[in-house]
This record gives C-alpha cells, sequence and structure tokens, in this order.
C-alpha cells in the first residue's frame, strides 16, 4: 500500500450489517438469501426486492465471479495515492437476482484486467484501522 | 403543432458565472440566479410561490429557508429532482392550481464533484456502508466502467467516443459564456493525448468540475403572456427513477428492456404528441459521450448498442437534424455539480433564437433530458415549444 497509514474511506459498521463485517473479519462474504422466495439481495435491504419478505438470512456465497466492467484509475482521489487501481464490477454467479459488487483489485497488475476475467474475493488486513476489507483478485 | 397543451411555460433562464474556484456562496449563486431568471421575465420575487431548488440532498427545511428569504408569503409548491423533470412537475403543479410561478434553482461552490472531493485527511474516513469512494469510484469511473462495457459488449467503435468531446468543443467555440471555448479546437487526437483519467477514459472525455448557479421559472399561461421573454410552452414532461443511488448494478447493465430515461421519454413524448423526427433541437445531459449513447437508444432515437453510430452519423451536431448541446454541454460549457439545468436553458435561449454564432435556424420544438444518479438512475425529460 503506497500511503501509510491508510487513508481511503472505510464503511462505518452500522448495526443492520453487522453480521457482513463479522464475516469478512473471518473471510467470509455474506449475503442476504431470502426465505421465502430464495432471491439474493445485494446490497442489502432492510427486505428482498422480489418478495418484500424481511425474513433473510446471511449466507455465505462461492466467492468468485467474473468481471462484468472495470476501470483503471489513474487520476484517483488524492488518498489513494499515484499507483493506478483496478475497479471492478463483480458479476457473481449466485441468481436469480444478479449479484454485481463494485470492489478493488489486488495482487496483479490491474493493468491485467480484462472483461469475463474470473476473479475470486480475497480479504486485506488494514493495520492501521483494525479492519478487513473486501478485494478481488485473479482467480 | 395543435392541439397540444399549452398551460405553463418557461418565461426565464439565467446562469451566472461558471467557473472554478468561484469565491461566491451557494446561496449567492443562487439567489443571483432567483433574481436574474426572474428579472429576464419581468415578475417579482412576491410572485414566486412554487419552489423546486435541484440540489439531490434537498430537505424541506432548504425550501422553507428560502420561503424566508423571498418575503415570507406561502409557497404553495415545493418538490425536488433535476431540473427536466422539476420544468414537468413545475407545469404540472401550474396546470393543476397549485401553483402560478415556480422556480427551479441550483449553485455550486467548492464543492467539487471528482477526485478532488474527498480531501487529505489524517485518518481514514468512515462513510456508508456500500459508499462507492470506499473503492475510490468517483462518478469518472462509473462512466469509465459504463464506456468499457460498452465498447466490449456491442463492439462500438473507440474513436466516436472521442469525436464527442471535439464536436462540443466546436460548440462551446460559439458560445462565450463557455468554460472551453477560448482554448480553441481540438482533435480525437488531441483527446487520446490527454492523460488517462479512468480507463478508458481520457481528461478531455471527462466533465468539467467547476462552480456555477442557474434558474428556470416556469408560470402560468395567463402570467407568460404579460411576460418580457417569448413563452417556451412546457407541452410535456416527466420524471422516473429505478434505482438506489450507485448501491446496487444489475446484470445486465444494458438492459434491453431500458430503464428510467425510456419511461420518462415515453411519457414526455406522448403528453406532448411528438415523434422523434419533430424535435428541433435538443439538450441531452452529456457527462460522458457514453451518456449520450445510451441517452439516445433509451429515448429510442436507435436500438441498443446503435447509439455511438447514430452519434457518429451526426444528427446531433450543429449542422444535424436535431442539433443538441449546443453550448458545448458539460465537457465543454459547464458542469457545475447538478448541471441538470442548463440542458433546459440552452434549449429555451434556441427555441427563443437567442443563441447568435451557435443558433439552430428557427427550431420550434426541443428536448431537454436530465439524468444521474447511478447512471441514468433518475431522469428527466421536458418537451418545450415556442408559439
Amino acid at each position: 500500500m503506497e500511503i501509510e497509514p491508510y487513508l481511503r474511506p472505510l464503511p462505518m459498521k452500522e448495526p443492520q450489517n453487522e453480521p457482513f463485517w463479522e464475516g469478512i473479519a473471518r473471510h467470509e462474504f455474506l449475503v442476504p438469501k431470502c426465505n421465502n422466495c430464495g432471491d439474493w439481495n445485494w446490497v442489502p435491504y432492510p427486505a428482498c426486492r422480489t418478495c418484500l419478505s424481511e425474513d433473510l438470512t446471511w449466507t455465505k456465497i462461492a466467492g468468485h465471479g467474473t468481471v462484468m466492467t472495470f476501470s483503471v484509475v489513474h487520476r484517483g482521489p488524492p488518498t489513494f495515492g499515484k499507483e493506478p487501481y483496478g475497479t471492478v464490477l463483480l458479476e457473481l454467479p449466485e441468481r436469480p437476482r444478479s449479484l454485481v459488487i463494485l470492489g478493488n483489485t489486488t495482487g496483479m497488475n490491474p493493468e491485467d484486467l480484462h472483461i469475463g476475467m474470473r476473479m475470486k474475493i480475497v480479504y486485506e488486513e488494514i493495520p492501521s484501522e483494525d479492519f478487513v476489507m473486501y478485494r478481488f483478485a485473479p482467480a | 403543432m395543435t392541439g397540444q397543451k399549452r398551460k405553463a411555460a418557461i418565461v426565464g433562464v439565467y446562469a451566472t458565472e461558471q467557473a472554478r474556484g468561484l469565491e461566491r456562496s451557494i446561496w449567492s449563486l443562487e439567489l443571483e440566479a432567483i433574481k436574474g431568471a426572474l428579472a429576464e421575465a419581468g415578475l417579482s420575487h412576491t410572485q414566486v410561490d412554487g419552489l423546486i431548488p435541484m440540489d439531490y440532498d434537498t430537505p424541506i427545511s432548504l425550501h422553507m429557508a428560502w420561503t424566508e428569504q423571498l418575503g415570507g408569503h406561502p409557497i404553495t409548491y415545493m418538490s425536488i429532482g433535476n431540473a427536466s423533470g422539476g420544468v414537468a412537475k413545475a407545469a404540472s403543479a401550474i396546470e393543476t392550481g397549485l401553483a402560478n410561478v415556480v422556480v427551479i434553482y441550483f449553485g455550486n461552490a467548492n464543492n467539487p464533484n471528482g477526485p478532488r472531493q474527498l480531501k487529505m485527511l489524517d485518518r481514514a474516513p468512515r462513510v456508508k456502508d456500500w459508499m462507492f469512494l470506499v473503492h475510490g469510484a468517483y462518478m469518472s469511473v462509473w462512466y469509465a466502467m459504463w464506456t468499457q462495457l460498452y465498447l466490449h459488449e456491442f463492439k462500438a467503435e473507440r474513436d466516436y467516443f472521442a469525436e464527442y468531446p471535439v464536436k462540443m468543443r466546436e460548440n462551446a467555440m460559439l458560445n462565450p459564456a463557455s468554460l472551453m471555448g477560448s482554448r480553441g479546437p481540438i482533435t480525437i487526437e488531441d483527446v487520446y493525448a490527454s492523460r488517462m483519467i479512468a480507463s478508458p477514459l481520457h481528461l478531455f472525455e471527462c466533465s468539467l468540475d467547476n462552480d456555477g448557479g442557474y434558474a428556470i421559472v416556469v408560470a402560468s399561461e395567463e402570467i407568460a403572456r404579460d411576460c418580457k421573454t417569448k413563452p417556451i410552452w412546457v407541452i410535456g414532461g416527466a420524471e422516473a427513477m429505478y434505482t438506489d443511488g450507485y448501491q446496487t448494478i444489475t446484470a445486465p447493465w444494458n438492459d434491453p428492456k431500458g430503464a428510467a430515461v425510456k419511461r420518462a421519454t415515453e411519457i414526455a413524448f406522448g403528453q406532448a404528441g411528438i415523434t422523434h423526427d419533430d424535435i428541433d433541437v435538443a439538450g441531452l445531459y452529456d457527462c460522458f459521450a457514453i451518456t449520450v449513447v445510451r441517452n439516445l437508444e433509451e429515448m429510442g432515437f436507435c436500438k441498443l448498442g446503435e447509439g455511438a453510430d447514430y452519434m457518429h452519423e451526426g444528427h446531433l451536431w450543429l449542422d444535424g437534424n436535431m442539433p443538441s448541446n449546443t453550448d458545448g454541454g458539460l465537457l465543454a460549457n459547464s458542469h457545475n455539480g447538478n448541471p441538470s439545468g442548463m440542458h433546459t436553458i440552452e434549449v429555451v435561449r434556441q427555441l427563443r433564437g437567442e443563441c447568435g454564432a451557435r443558433q439552430v435556424k428557427d427550431p420550434k420544438i426541443g428536448v431537454s433530458l436530465a439524468q444521474g444518479a447511478s447512471v441514468h438512475g433518475l431522469a428527466g425529460v421536458a418537451v418545450l415549444a415556442r408559439d
């Protein structure tokens, strides 16, 4: 990481999404799955978008997907440093409602990104912040 | 055209100086714009009874503060949204008797949209859970990802995207108020040679990011007939949204079913009783070329996947059959934070015949499309006509 300490924005851990961040700390990516109709919901919402049921369970996903699209960002906000970073919309295999997750790449040269590339969700410790963040790495 | 409703008209428009780093407050810019637009129409602030601020985070307390600022008489209509949708709602409110003079207004000062919005801090700031800035995905990055997908999905010609800023610079050179006109022409090679911002987008392909304010006044037929300006009738208009703001992207991102822009266009064109061929001049929200390409598809000017080709055919250029963004648009005129009103203002000026060197010949019907918040997440369409 180019800038130490880490100065990029981090998510507020709010009560309604605590299970998600606890999952991330265990290196598990949890998505609310509807117990009524079986659909997945990302980003998490209080009720299922398909049937409006509030009966949802934080459920572990397979944890890999394909690059729906991406950008290599050369001019980011100042706290993102001067090195280009990869931003990806990762399409997951879970269905029927599509799951597309925004994240940054790690462990690769972002210039090697391409649409359709298989990636897996990995977990990165942010030491100065006591925070684990999800990233995408080549599968 | 006959049979169209002509119950409300845009009677005043005003844009303040548009520039980076204006040493002004938002309030001052908005006040100047409101006063300017009312003065153009020959109306008093005491006649205003409808308020539509364009700040996307508008709370009702902002309407109340402006009610006080405007003298404390009863304001009978208050709304939110973007400018084209605002024009549509203002006209609708006037037609149903909720208001007589509605002001749509916006100002931005020292509140950048681009990467400068995140300041250097000594500790990582905390933001909402799924906020895109966690991943450095500010607006240019979203539209870069959209462009990347489109180029791949439809095997679209890359040069057609780089051509758009070239044409908009040409328009800006005919607009003395534009930010970029005085810099002279650019070529496609210049676009590719400008520094990479977020692949595949170069600097010249990205919106400006500046300060400025504007206001649009919509009035009833009775009042409009007595105004100093030529009335520009609101003959159709609608708004639509289909998703939360930059939270969830669905696959496919470019859905053949269409989304908010398509829906708003269908309603607005239906109200106005127009077809695509009836439109003489347009303002199509153009923060990036991909936005214009997708606007054209969603609005039904061409099919999904054909937008870049359609744009390259030249319909939107100054010598085309529907000149669009004749002020230079968001790449070369001004992007002031929520510039959705700038397109409507330019269309109004074209319909009035006030555009000087960039004047379109005798336009009768114009359309403005505003979009934003989640790339086509929120759309507004206004169909305008002169007498």
